[in-house]
């Protein structure tokens, strides 16, 4: 075991809402070539056949209008542009003309490429070359929302692939439900009573002990009382205070503004960072729970089969039944940590002798291998999930190599 | 902890980027959860229930109104206390 992990009390999970890979970090490839962004040439035909190119034009709000279609049918198109479906790969070809069938607006419908150069997002940027960015990092469904939040949460949607949030009878148990049965502490940190859940049928209703708010979050740092394992969700609406204040969305989801996500970010990161205690005894995972409909250049790859089957009305796209044994598009995730070298990449589908494929059910499943150890009572797909906290080393960095954001 | 070498300097958002008024339609996240709370609104009882019509529920900001009377319902701990 080594030194970081032998010191980690704590897991903390932050995730953000509907950014590609490619969208927020891609533009990094140019900085180091082992991260697996983009070339500048990589391109999607639109819907009068020409080269819609990737350009580093994104901008922090008012361009993804309407909220591009991420569910299963239009992620569906993304990936195989009207192409023969699975078990053929993927070509990542049909994100423009996905995004026209909102809007009907050729120009508009090619922004879909559109990539943050890395200076307009100082925060993830940073984080992503200080410490490990994961070049395989997917969503674990080719879909929306809540069924690739439920990874997170219970290491399977339970054969869900759309927005639906009630599970009958779920045969197995959330990782909080998992933690508190074996007297370990957990919170869901939501941001305030206005923003919520998206967990709130199965788990605000049933659990309502193991949630608290943003303000919680920020205090339980200061004070050294994190529990066990965090998650912690953003603002997901743009709505007024207790005090009467502008709470601006944080969330990230189009068409909210990216510089507040970037903020969020870094007041999570900065509340572990400053309490010295808590730094060298935690690990905080930045993760988005889906592409939102924005391009990215890897082919989802295939896993292994969850168990369940969505049918063909369930999917929404003829013929095409799914068997939850591929993952969804790929995604930004870092994890952060005193105890892990600078610069770290965790190589992916573009090495195939040493990369690793991560998803959301590799959430649970670090979790439970970190603080409950065997348990058996798991989907396959979290059973087979790689898990990340072999990536602490034995040496700790020392302070000075190590950020503060400061955005008062 | 912070030196001037590792301090980074973070921008605000635009003064304009908030946006109560912004139409519920164009967010389908926040459109289900809305969705998801009038559904498990139906099973509260009677007293319970916030007597919202959902047709007044159109933007942003009126959605989350809506949310924040049905979390402090299921939650009424973290509405007084922030999780403690």
């Amino acid at each position: 075991m080594s030194a970081g992990l032998d010191n980690l009390k704590h897991v903390v999970v932050l995730m953000m809402e509907n950014r590609s890979f490619d969208h927020m970090l891609g533009a990094l490839k140019k900085q180091d070539p082992r991260i697996n962004g983009l070339t500048g040439t990589e391109s999607n035909l639109d819907t009068t056949n020409e080269p819609a190119k990737v350009q580093p034009l994104a901008q922090f709000q008012s361009q993804l209008d309407p909220d591009p279609d991420h569910h299963f049918p239009a992620v569906h198109k993304q990936l195989f542009a009207g192409a023969a479906g699975p078990p053929a790969a993927p070509t990542m070809g049909g994100f423009v003309q996905s995004y026209y069938d909102q809007r009907k607006d050729v120009n508009h419908s090619r922004q879909i490429m559109f990539y943050f150069p890395p200076e307009k997002l100082p925060v993830l940027t940073t984080l992503a070359r200080s410490y490990a960015v994961f070049n395989g990092w997917f969503s674990s469904i080719p879909g929306p929302t809540i069924c690739n939040r439920a990874f997170a949460h219970y290491g399977t949607s339970f054969g869900q692939v759309g927005m639906n949030l009630f599970y009958p009878k779920t045969p197995f148990l959330s990782i909080y439900d998992r933690m508190l049965k074996a007297g370990k502490t957990t919170k869901l940190y939501y941001y305030d009573s206005a923003s919520s859940t998206m967990e709130i049928v199965n788990l605000l209703k049933n659990q309502p002990k193991i949630f608290a708010t943003y303000p919680q979050f920020l205090e339980d740092c200061r004070r050294g009382e994190l529990p066990d394992y965090s998650f912690v969700e953003p603002n997901y609406s743009d709505h007024l205070g207790d005090g009467g204040g502008e709470e601006l969305a944080s969330d990230q989801h189009p068409d909210h503004d990216v510089q507040a996500g970037e903020i969020f970010i870094a007041s999570i990161y900065n509340a572990i960072r400053q309490n010295p205690d808590l730094w060298k005894s935690t690990a905080l995972l930045v993760a988005y729970d889906e592409h939102g409909g924005i391009y990215d250049h890897v082919p989802p790859p295939a896993c292994l089969a969850d168990g369940f089957t969505a049918t063909e009305q369930d999917t929404g796209v003829p013929g095409q039944t799914f068997a939850f044994d591929r993952l969804g598009v790929r995604v930004p995730a870092i994890l952060i940590s005193p105890w892990i070298p600078k610069a770290t990449v965790i190589p992916g589908t573009e090495d195939p002798v040493n990369g690793r494929i991560f998803e959301h059910a590799s959430i649970p499943a670090t979790v439970t291998k970190q603080f409950l150890g065997t348990y058996n009572d798991r989907s396959p797909r979290e059973k087979a999930a790689l898990t990340f906290l072999d990536l602490l080393s034995d040496t700790m960095r020392p302070d000075a190599d190590c950020p503060v954001f400061n955005f008062a | 902890m912070a030196t001037p070498t590792n301090v980074i300097r973070i921008p605000k958002p635009s003064r304009s980027a908030f946006n109560m008024e912004r139409p519920l339609a164009k967010n389908s996240l926040l459109m289900n959860q809305v969705k998801h709370l009038l559904e498990l609104e139906k099973t509260l009882p009677p007293k319970q229930r916030t007597g919202t019509d959902p047709k007044s529920i159109t933007t942003e900001g009126s959605a989350a109104e809506y949310i924040r009377k049905m979390t402090d319902i299921l939650h009424p701990r973290v509405a007084k206390s922030g999780g403690r």
